[in-house]
C-alpha cells in the first residue's frame, strides 16, 4: 500500500488475531488449524471467537469431527469467516470450514505475559477449546496492501510474534501435528504466531 | 513512501490502546481536565493498565488536595510511560500537574459500551471511582504516522482513530468541567477526545 498518513479506506475491523497451524509432516496437508479473534471494533460490534479445525479435510462439524467455531458474537464472526477466514490461504477450500459447528461461548479467558507465553481458552456447552503459544520471539510490525495481504483484498497493520512451539486442544485432547516453518515475506517463521493490534482496511476505490 | 518489505524494519516500542480526553472551558485557554488511558499489551516494562488523570492541569495539587494522579496496575509500566512517552509530549511536559503526580494502584479496570456509538473505561483505585466516556463517536480512521507527525517526533505510529464529540470525565460521580476542542492531526480536523485502538509505536531503523 502507498504509505500515506491517513488511510483513505474503510476500517473493517481492529483487534487481535493470533493463529496456530499444525502439520504432521513438513510437506503434508494441515492437520490442525486454529485462529482466535478479539475484536475491539467492527461494523458488527465487538466480540471474541475461535475457529478450530481439527479435521480440516472432513465436511462435518463438532462433535462428529473436531471442526467448530466458538464465539461471543455470532453475527460478527459470520462476517469475519465470510470476508476474512475463508480467504486465508491455510483455511481456503477446507471442507471443515464450511461444515464446522457454531457454538455460543459461555466464558473465555486469556493468560500469559505475551513475552514468553500466551493462551486463549473458550468454553461452550460440551466444548472447551484451548490455544497456547510458547517460546515467543521479538515483536515486529507489519503493514501490507491487498497484493501481500492474507485475504488478497485489504490493507492491514499488525504486530507479529512467532511462537517456536504451540498447541491446540479440544476438550483436553491435543490436535495432531506440529508447528512448522514457512516463509513470511522472505523471513523464515513458525506457523504459530501472535498477531495483535491489527487493523484491517477495505481500500478506497481509487487506491493504487 | 511504501515500505521495501511488508515487515517494518523498526523496533516495536509498545502496542495497545491509548484513548484520551482533553477538555477546555475556554477554547483559547489552557486545558481544564485531562485523561489519558493506556491498556498496554506489550512493552519493555510489561503489560498493564495506566491512567493519567489531571483535574487541575495548571496546578501542582497532589492527591487528595487535587486529583492529579497516575493510576496503574504495574508501577514499572507507569514510570516507563511517564518518562518515555507522556513527558515527551510537549503539551504534557509543560504542565505543572505533571511535576507532582500521585501514583496510586488500580483495584479494578474494565471497558463498557460499543465503539460504534458510546464507549467507556471504568477505573477504580482506592477511594477513586473514575468513568471516562466517549460519546458521539465518529467513523474510524486508520493512521500510519511518520515520526515528524507525532507529538514526540521520535517514533512512528500505527493507530486506529475514532473521534468523540461528546466526551466526559467523571470522578466519584463529579463531572470535570470543560469541552473538547478542535485539533488537527495529520491534516485532518478532529477533536481532543479520541479512542485510539490497535496503537503501535515503532522506533525507526
Amino acid at each position: 500500500m502507498a504509505r500515506v498518513p491517513v488511510n483513505p479506506g474503510t476500517v473493517a475491523w481492529a483487534g487481535d488475531n493470533p493463529g496456530i497451524y499444525l502439520r504432521e509432516t513438513p510437506d503434508g496437508p494441515w492437520t490442525g488449524l486454529g485462529i482466535f479473534f478479539r475484536v475491539l471494533y467492527s461494523a458488527y460490534g465487538q466480540g471474541s471467537a475461535m475457529v478450530i479445525l481439527g479435521d480440516p479435510g472432513e465436511a462435518s462439524g463438532f462433535p462428529n469431527s473436531r471442526n467448530v467455531c466458538l464465539s461471543t458474537n455470532q453475527e460478527m464472526m459470520r462476517y469475519l469467516v465470510d470476508d476474512f477466514v475463508r480467504r486465508f490461504p491455510s483455511f481456503r477450500d477446507q471442507p471443515g470450514l464450511e461444515s464446522m459447528t457454531w457454538l455460543d461461548v459461555a466464558s473465555h479467558a486469556s493468560q500469559g505475559n505475551m513475552t514468553d507465553t500466551w493462551s486463549e481458552t473458550m468454553h461452550a456447552t460440551g466444548c472447551t477449546a484451548h490455544m497456547r503459544w510458547t517460546e515467543l520471539g521479538s515483536p515486529f510490525a507489519v503493514e501490507v496492501g491487498p497484493k501481500d495481504c492474507a485475504t488478497g483484498a485489504h490493507d492491514m497493520y499488525s504486530v507479529f510474534m512467532e511462537a517456536q512451539s504451540a498447541s491446540i486442544t479440544l476438550n483436553g485432547a491435543p490436535l495432531s501435528g506440529q508447528v512448522c516453518e514457512r516463509l513470511f515475506f522472505g523471513r523464515k517463521m513458525s506457523t504459530a504466531f501472535m498477531a495483535v493490534s491489527e487493523t484491517w482496511v477495505i481500500p478506497a476505490p481509487d487506491e493504487g | 513512501m511504501p515500505l521495501a518489505s511488508p515487515i517494518h524494519p523498526g523496533q516495536v516500542v509498545w502496542t495497545g490502546e491509548n484513548p484520551g480526553i482533553l477538555l477546555k472551558e475556554d477554547p483559547d485557554g489552557p486545558f481544564s481536565a485531562i485523561a489519558l488511558f493506556f491498556r498496554i499489551y506489550l512493552s519493555p516494562a510489561g503489560r498493564g493498565t495506566v491512567l493519567l488523570l489531571l483535574d487541575s492541569p495548571e496546578q501542582r495539587r497532589q492527591y487528595p488536595d487535587g486529583c492529579n494522579v497516575l493510576l496503574h496496575n504495574n508501577k514499572g509500566l507507569a514510570d516507563y510511560l511517564l518518562d518515555s512517552f507522556i513527558l515527551k509530549l510537549p503539551a504534557f511536559a509543560a504542565l505543572p500537574a505533571c511535576e507532582s503526580l500521585s501514583l496510586i494502584g488500580i483495584d479494578e479496570s474494565y471497558p463498557e459500551g460499543d465503539p460504534r456509538s458510546c464507549y467507556s473505561e471504568i477505573v477504580k483505585a482506592g477511594s477513586l471511582d473514575i468513568r471516562l466516556t466517549w460519546d458521539g463517536l465518529g467513523t474510524p480512521t486508520a493512521l500510519e504516522l511518520p515520526a515528524e507527525l507525532t507529538g514526540g517526533k521520535e517514533n512512528e505510529l500505527y493507530t486506529l482513530l475514532i473521534e468523540s464529540t461528546k466526551p466526559a470525565i467523571q470522578v466519584n460521580g463529579r463531572q470535570l468541567p470543560g469541552n473538547p476542542v478542535e485539533r488537527v492531526q495529520a491534516d485532518i480536523k478532529t477533536t481532543t477526545a479520541f479512542l485510539y485502538f490497535s496503537e503501535t509505536w515503532i522506533r525507526p531503523a
